[in-house]
C-alpha cells in the first residue's frame, strides 16, 4: 500500500499512480483527461437525480390514488 | 488453469511469487487468511440460504411442493437466519477486516484474539443452525422455528438462542478488535484524521454496540431462562419491543459495508474519484445517531404501544431518508468523476464510458439501483398510515430482497470478484461468467420483488406456506394473482441459477493456479479530502455519546410503557411449541 487516506494528497495527480480493478489495465492510458475538484461538475449526478425524483413522485401518486382513495378508509372506527 | 507437471501447493508459491510487493496478500498473509475464512463461512451460509429460498418460492406459489407445509417455517427459518445473520454479518468481518487493516496499514493486534472471535461467531451460528435444522427431523425433539424475527411467544430450543448470544458476543470480540487496531495506530498517528475506511468501520461498530443491546437483554434476559423453563413466558410486546429495537439497526449493519465498498472501491473501479470525503463521513455519522431510535416503526399496529411514540418513531425514520439521498448523491457524483475522466460527455452521455464489462462494476452499480427502488417501497412502509395497506403483506418481502437481498447481496458478490483476488492471489476464474451473474441476479429479482410488491397491494400475506383460500379472492390492480404467482416463482429460479453461479466462480477462483494481476490495494484520495471537514467529525466519543441520548430519548418511555402495562411476566401466556415440557416432567 503506498500511502493511507489520510496521508494521501487530493493533487489530482496521485490518480496516475493507481491501476484499474480489472488487473489487466493500467489506469493511465484510459483516463483522456485528469479532473480536479474545481474542474468537475457533477451536472450527469444532477440529471439522474432528476429522472429519479421524478419516479418517486409518479410513484407516490400511484399509491395515493390506486391504493389509498381506491380502498377507501383503512382504519374503521 | 494449473501448469501440468506442478503440484497445487508449489503452483501456488510460484504464483505468489509474481504478486507485486504491494499486494494485501503478499504485506497481510496472516489477514488475508482471516478473510478467506470468513469469506467461506458466509459463502457456505448463503448456498444454503439461496437454496431455502428457492424452496419457498416454489412452495407458496404452489408450484412445486417438496417439504410439508408444516416444514415450510424451518426453511423461512433457516433462509432469514443463514442469509441475513450468518452470510451478511461474516461477509461484513470479513470486508471490515480487510478495510481496517488496509486504511491503518498494520494487522489487529493480537492473531490469536482475531481467531478467538472468528472461532466464537462461527461456533454461535453453528448452534442456532443445528437448532434450526434439527425441526426437520421429529424425532430430535429439538426446533426452532421463529422465523428471523425471533420474539415470545414462539419459542425455540435454548440451543438456539443460546448460539445466538455466542454470535453476538463474537461480533462484539471482532469490534473490539478493530478498535484496538484503531488505538494501536492511533498512539503512532496523533492528530492525523481517521482514514476513511477506518471510519466507517468504527463508526459501524459503535452502532452495533448499542443496537445489540436490545437483543442481548431480550436474548439473555427473557428468552434464554425462558426457554430452559426458568421464568414463565414474557410479555410478547416487550420481548417484540426489545427485538426491533436490534432489528432495524441491524439493517444498517448489513448495508454499511456495501457503503464502504460502494464509497472506496466504485469510485476506484470506475475509474474516478471519491467526490466527498467529508460527505462519507457525515453519512456514516448520521447511521450511528438515527439507525436504532427508530426500531418501532417496525411495530405500528402492535396494540400497546401509544400513537405518539410510533410517530416519534417515524420522524426520526423519515430523517434516515437524509445520509441514503447523500450516498445517492456522492456515490454517483464520483462514479461520473470516473466517466468524465475516461471521456464520457454530456448529460447522460457519460454512463457510456463506464466499465460496464467488468462484473464489479457493474453488479455494484446494479445494486444501488435496486436500493433506489427499495428506497421507495422503504418510504411507504415508513409511514404510519400508509403502512396499514402493507403490513404483514408479502409487500415488505419484497422490499428487503430489494435492500438486504440486493443492494446488499449483490454488492458483496460483486465486490467479491474485485476483494477474493486480493486476499487469494488468485485472478477471478471468469469474468464473464460474474457479467452474466450479477445481471442475471438483477433480472430475476426484478421479477420475483416487482410480483411480491405487487400481490401485496392485493393482500396476499408474508411467512405463509400455502396463502391461497377458497373463501377469500385477491384483487391485484393490474394482472391476475396467477401470473404473478409465476413471476415470483420464476424470479426466485433466477436467482438461485445466480447464486450458483457466482458460488462455482467464486470456487473455481479459489482453486485457480493462475496469478492474480492488478492487486494494488491503494485507492484514489477524494476530490474533497477530509482536511476540508471539520475535526469534530472524527470524534467518535461525541457521536457515541448523542447516539446513546437519542436511544434514551426514543425508547424510554415507550419500554416503561409496556413494563407498566402487562408487567414483565403477564399471566396466561402459552409457550410454542413448548420443547422442554416433557422433559421438565420427567426430571419433576
Amino acid at each position: 500500500m503506498t500511502a493511507t487516506e489520510a496521508e494521501a494528497e487530493t493533487d489530482s495527480a496521485v490518480v496516475g499512480e493507481d491501476v484499474y480493478a480489472d488487473g489487466t489495465l493500467v489506469r493511465d492510458p484510459e483516463i483522456e483527461e485528469s479532473l480536479s475538484q474545481d474542474e468537475y461538475d457533477p451536472k450527469g449526478t444532477l440529471a439522474l437525480l432528476l429522472v429519479y425524483f421524478l419516479i418517486l413522485g409518479l410513484m407516490w401518486t400511484y399509491m395515493y390514488f390506486v391504493e389509498f382513495l381506491g380502498n377507501g378508509p383503512t382504519v374503521v372506527g | 488453469m494449473s501448469t501440468p507437471g506442478e503440484t497445487a501447493g508449489e503452483t501456488v508459491e510460484s504464483a505468489r511469487e509474481m504478486l507485486p510487493d504491494n499486494s494485501f496478500l503478499i504485506q497481510y498473509p496472516h489477514v488475508s487468511r482471516v478473510v478467506r475464512s470468513l469469506f467461506l463461512t458466509a459463502f457456505v451460509a448463503f448456498g444454503i440460504g439461496a437454496f431455502m429460498g428457492v424452496l419457498q418460492a416454489l412452495h407458496r406459489t404452489g408450484i412445486a411442493r417438496i417439504v410439508a407445509s408444516s416444514d415450510y417455517y424451518t426453511l423461512l427459518t433457516l433462509h432469514g437466519v443463514l442469509l441475513v445473520i450468518v452470510f451478511t454479518i461474516f461477509f461484513l468481518a470479513g470486508v471490515f477486516t480487510w478495510a481496517n487493516t488496509r486504511s491503518l496499514d498494520r494487522p489487529p493486534v493480537s492473531k490469536r484474539f482475531t481467531w478467538f472471535w472468528v472461532v466464537t461467531m462461527s461456533v454461535g451460528s453453528a448452534m442456532a443452525g443445528i437448532a434450526i435444522l434439527a425441526g426437520l427431523i421429529p424425532s430430535i425433539g429439538m426446533s426452532a422455528d421463529v422465523l428471523f424475527t425471533f420474539y415470545a411467544p414462539l419459542q425455540a430450543h435454548p440451543l438456539f438462542y443460546i448460539g445466538l448470544a455466542v454470535f453476538i458476543i463474537g461480533t462484539w470480540l471482532a469490534g473490539i478488535d478493530w478498535f484496538r487496531q484503531y488505538l494501536a495506530w492511533r498512539g503512532e498517528n496523533t492528530g492525523e484524521r481517521i482514514p476513511l475506511q477506518s471510519f466507517m468501520v468504527l463508526t459501524t461498530m459503535l452502532m452495533w454496540f448499542i443496537a445489540t443491546m436490545g437483543v442481548a437483554v431480550e436474548v439473555v434476559v427473557f428468552l434464554i431462562p425462558w426457554s430452559l423453563g426458568i421464568v414463565p413466558a414474557p410479555n410478547p410486546l416487550l420481548t417484540r419491543t426489545l427485538f426491533w429495537f436490534f432489528g432495524h439497526p441491524v439493517v444498517y449493519f448489513w448495508l454499511m459495508p456495501a457503503y464502504l465498498l460502494w464509497y472506496t472501491v466504485l469510485p476506484k473501479i470506475a475509474g474516478g474519484r471519491l467526490f466527498s470525503d467529508p460527505l462519507a463521513r457525515v453519512v456514516f455519522v448520521l447511521f450511528l445517531l438515527l439507525s436504532t431510535p427508530v426500531g418501532i416503526h417496525h411495530q405500528y399496529v402492535d396494540p400497546g404501544i401509544a400513537e405518539g411514540f410510533k410517530f416519534i418513531a417515524m420522524t426520526n425514520t423519515m430523517f434516515l431518508l437524509l445520509p441514503s439521498l447523500l450516498t445517492a448523491f456522492t456515490v454517483v457524483a464520483s462514479i461520473e468523476h470516473g466517466a468524465r475522466q475516461r471521456g464520457g460527455t454530456g448529460y447522460f452521455g457519460w454512463l457510456k464510458a463506464l466499465p460496464w464489462r467488468d462484473p464489479a462494476f457493474t453488479g455494484m452499480t446494479l445494486a444501488g439501483l435496486m436500493f433506489a427502488a427499495g428506497g421507495f417501497s422503504g418510504m411507504i412502509n415508513a409511514g404510519m398510515n400508509i403502512n396499514y395497506l402493507v403490513h404483514n403483506t408479502i409487500w415488505v418481502p419484497g422490499h428487503f430482497h430489494l435492500t438486504v437481498g440486493t443492494a446488499v447481496a449483490l454488492t458483496f458478490m460483486a465486490a467479491s470478484y474485485w476483494l477474493v483476488p486480493r486476499i487469494t492471489g488468485r485472478e477471478l476464474y471468469s469474468r464473464p461468467i460474474g457479467l452474466f451473474q450479477v445481471v442475471l441476479w438483477f433480472v430475476g429479482m426484478v421479477f420475483m420483488s416487482a410480483a411480491m410488491h405487487r400481490g401485496g397491494l392485493a393482500g396476499i400475506p408474508r411467512r405463509t406456506a400455502e396463502p391461497q383460500y377458497p373463501q377469500v379472492t385477491f384483487e391485484t390492480v393490474a394482472g391476475s394473482v396467477g401470473s404473478l404467482r409465476l413471476q415470483l416463482a420464476f424470479g426466485g429460479v433466477l436467482l438461485f441459477v445466480s447464486a450458483l453461479l457466482f458460488l462455482v466462480n467464486v470456487g473455481l477462483t479459489a482453486m485457480n493456479n493462475e496469478p492474480a494481476r492488478g492487486l494494488d490495494s491503494a485507492l484514489p484520495p477524494a476530490l474533497s479530502g477530509p482536511e476540508q471537514s471539520p475535526t469534530v467529525l472524527d470524534n467518535l466519543k461525541l457521536w457515541a455519546l448523542i447516539a446513546v441520548v437519542l436511544v434514551i430519548l426514543a425508547y424510554s418511555l415507550p419500554l416503561y410503557s409496556i413494563v407498566q402495562g402487562a408487567g414483565l411476566y403477564p399471566p396466561g401466556q402459552e409457550a410454542t411449541p413448548a420443547v422442554l415440557a416433557p422433559l421438565l416432567e420427567v426430571i419433576a
